[in-house]
C-alpha cells in the first residue's frame, strides 16, 4: 500500500525543486522571525498590547508553518496522509487522558512524535503544523505555536532517523534536546503574543522569574527550557513504547522505517531466515 | 442567501488580526459583544462558552498573575508582600492583554462553531486548496468523537479483564500502555486500510476533480472577503508604520 503507484507518472524534477524551495523559505521565515523578534524585543514588550511584534511573531511562524505544509503535503504517500488525522487525534486524546491521570504534564505531541518516528521528519513537520492549525477549531490560542510544533516534528524524525530510537535509553534524551529547542523557539510567541502562558501552574514559574528582575521574554524562555525538556523526554518514551508494542508486521510497513533502520531488531530482508520481499 | 463558509472565515480571521493590530480595549471588548452576540443568534452560545472558558480562565489568571504580581517595569505600587509588587501597571497590562486574546479567540470560535465542516472543505476544494488538507481537516474532526468512544471501549474492556488503577506513577503508567497499545495498533491498522481504499479511488492523481457538493457564492460576498482581507492588511500595515515611527 505505500510502494509508489504503478500507473502514474514520477513528479517531474520541477516539483521537487518548487518543493525543496518551499521548504527552504518556510525554514527561513521561522528562523528570521525568531531571530528578529529576539534582538528587537527590549524596546518593545512593554509598549503596550497590540504591539507590532506580537502581529510578527502570529504572521512569521504561521506563514513559515504553512509553507512547510505546502511544500511537504502533496509529496507525501497516501498512507502517512491517512496517518496524520490519526496522529492528531491521538495528540487530543491521549494528551487529556495522560494529562488528566498520569502526571501534571501537558503531553500534546505523542501523535506527532509517533508519526515523525514512523514516516520521518517531513511527515514529523507537517503533522505538527497540521495539529496546531486544526486543534485551533477548539482551542484558537495554539494556532501560533505551529511553528514549534512543526520544528518538534521534524527533529522527533530526526532523532529517529539518525538511530536514536534504536536505544530505547537514548529516546528521553533526545526529547530531553528536543523540548530545549522547541521550548526556545516557541518562547517568543507566549511573550509576544499572549505576554505569558496558558497554564497557571506555568505562570507561577514566569511570575517567579520577573520577580527577579527578568525581561519578559527571558522568564519565559527560562520557564520552558524548565518545562518543555522534561515534556519532551516523557513523550518520547512513551512512543518508544508505543512504538515498541506495535506488532512488527504493522511496525515495518512504513518504508522509513525499513530504509533507515530506525528501531532495534532485524528488519524484514536483512535476515537469512527472513523472507526478502518488503512487506508492502 | 447563506453564508459561505469562507466568508465567515475571512471575517473571523481579520477580526482577529485587526483587533490584535489595534491593541485598544474598548475595541476587543466591543468584539467579545459582538463574537458572544453572533453564536447566541446562530445558537451555538451552549457549546461556545464552556470550550472559550476552558481556554480562557486559565490564560487570564496565568496573565494576572505573571503581571500582577510581577512587572519590574511598573512604577505605581499598590501592594508589596516581599519580592511580589502589583503595580497598576501590571494589572493594566494584563487586563488589556487578556481582552485582547479573548476577543480574538471569541472571534474564531464563534466561525469554527458555527461553520458546517463539509461546506467548508467542499468550499476550499473549489478554491484550489490541496485535497489533502481538507481531507486532514474533514477526517480529523470527523474521526475525534469515534477514536473517543474506542478509547472508552478499550478502557471498559481492560477493566472487565481486571484492569484497576491504582496510586502511584507505576501503577498509572502501566494501566496507560494497556489502554494505549491497543488503541494506538487498531488506529494504525485501520488507517493501512482506508489507504489502500482511498489509492483505489485516484486519492494521489493529479487532475480535475469534480465536487459532489456545490457550496453556494456570490459576487457581493466575494467582494467583502476581499474587503476584510484588504482591511486586515491594512491594519497590519498601518500598526507597523506607527511603531516604526514611534520606535
Amino acid at each position: 500500500m505505500s510502494s509508489p503507484s504503478l500507473t502514474l507518472p514520477s513528479p517531474a524534477p520541477a516539483a521537487a525543486r518548487r518543493r525543496w524551495l518551499l521548504e527552504i523559505l518556510g525554514a527561513l521565515a521561522i528562523a528570521g522571525t525568531y531571530v528578529f523578534l529576539v534582538l528587537n524585543q527590549p524596546a518593545d514588550i512593554t509598549g503596550g498590547p497590540g504591539s507590532a511584534s506580537a502581529l510578527i511573531a502570529l504572521s512569521g511562524f504561521l506563514v513559515g508553518a504553512i509553507l512547510l505544509i505546502i511544500a511537504v503535503l502533496p509529496s507525501l504517500p497516501a498512507s502517512t496522509v491517512v496517518l496524520i488525522p490519526v496522529a492528531l487525534v491521538l495528540n487530543i486524546v491521549l494528551g487529556q487522558f495522560v494529562g488528566s491521570t498520569l502526571v501534571p504534564f501537558y503531553l500534546d505531541a505523542i501523535g506527532t512524535v509517533l508519526i515523525a518516528v514512523l514516516a520521518g521528519p517531513a511527515a514529523g513537520a507537517a503533522t505538527g503544523a497540521l495539529s496546531s492549525i486544526v486543534w485551533s477549531f477548539f482551542n484558537p490560542t495554539v494556532l501560533p505555536f505551529a511553528a514549534g510544533a512543526a520544528l518538534i516534528g521534524c527533529l522527533a524524525g530526526l532523532a529517529a532517523r539518525y538511530g536514536l530510537f534504536r536505544r530505547f535509553y537514548l529516546a528521553p534524551v533526545a526529547g530531553f534536546a528536543t523540548g530545549i529547542i522547541g521550548g526556545v523557539v516557541s518562547a517568543p510567541v507566549a511573550a509576544f503574543v499572549f505576554g505569558g502562558t496558558s497554564g497557571v501552574a506555568t505562570g507561577a514559574i514566569v511570575s517567579a522569574f520577573r520577580s527577579m528582575g527578568d525581561t519578559l521574554l527571558a522568564a519565559i524562555t527560562k520557564q520552558a527550557l524548565i518545562s518543555d525538556p522534561m515534556d519532551k523526554a516523557i513523550v518520547f518514551t512513551v512512543v518508544a513504547v508505543l512504538v515498541y508494542a506495535l506488532p512488527r508486521r504493522t511496525r515495518f510497513q512504513f518504508p522509513f522505517v525499513r530504509r533507515h533502520r530506525v528501531l532495534a531488531g532485524k528488519t524484514p530482508g536483512e535476515g537469512a531466515g527472513q523472507d526478502s520481499t518488503p512487506a508492502s | 442567501m447563506r453564508l459561505h463558509p469562507l466568508t465567515g472565515l475571512a471575517a473571523a480571521g481579520s477580526t482577529a488580526v485587526i483587533t490584535t493590530a489595534a491593541g485598544s480595549w474598548p475595541l476587543s471588548l466591543a468584539v467579545v459583544a459582538g463574537a458572544l452576540a453572533v453564536s447566541a443568534a446562530g445558537g451555538t452560545a451552549r457549546r461556545l462558552l464552556p470550550a472559550a472558558a476552558a481556554v480562557l480562565v486559565p490564560l487570564t489568571l496565568s496573565l494576572l498573575m505573571v503581571h500582577g504580581l510581577a512587572y519590574p517595569e511598573g512604577r505605581t505600587v499598590l501592594a508589596e508582600w516581599g519580592p511580589a509588587r502589583v503595580t497598576a501597571e501590571g494589572l493594566g497590562f494584563a487586563l488589556q492583554r487578556a481582552v485582547q486574546v479573548c476577543a480574538a479567540v471569541l472571534a474564531l470560535l464563534a466561525f469554527s462553531f458555527s461553520v458546517s465542516v463539509p461546506d467548508l472543505v467542499a468550499a476550499m476544494n473549489a478554491k484550489g486548496v490541496s485535497g489533502r488538507f481538507a481531507f486532514v481537516l474533514a477526517s480529523t474532526l470527523t474521526l475525534l468523537p469515534a477514536i473517543a468512544a474506542q478509547a472508552e471501549r478499550i478502557r471498559t474492556a481492560q477493566e472487565a479483564r481486571g484492569l484497576v488503577i491504582r496510586r502511584g506513577l507505576v501503577h498509572r503508567a502501566a494501566a496507560f500502555r494497556l489502554q494505549a497499545v491497543p488503541l494506538v495498533l487498531a488506529l494504525v491498522d485501520d488507517a493501512g486500510t482506508r489507504a489502500a481504499a482511498l489509492e483505489a479511488r485516484g486519492f494521489s492523481s493529479s487532475g480535475p476533480r469534480t465536487s459532489y457538493r456545490t457550496v453556494p457564492d456570490s459576487t457581493a460576498q466575494r467582494l467583502l472577503r476581499a474587503a476584510l482581507l484588504l482591511a486586515a492588511a491594512a491594519a497590519v500595515v498601518l500598526r507597523l508604520l506607527t511603531s516604526a515611527a514611534g520606535g
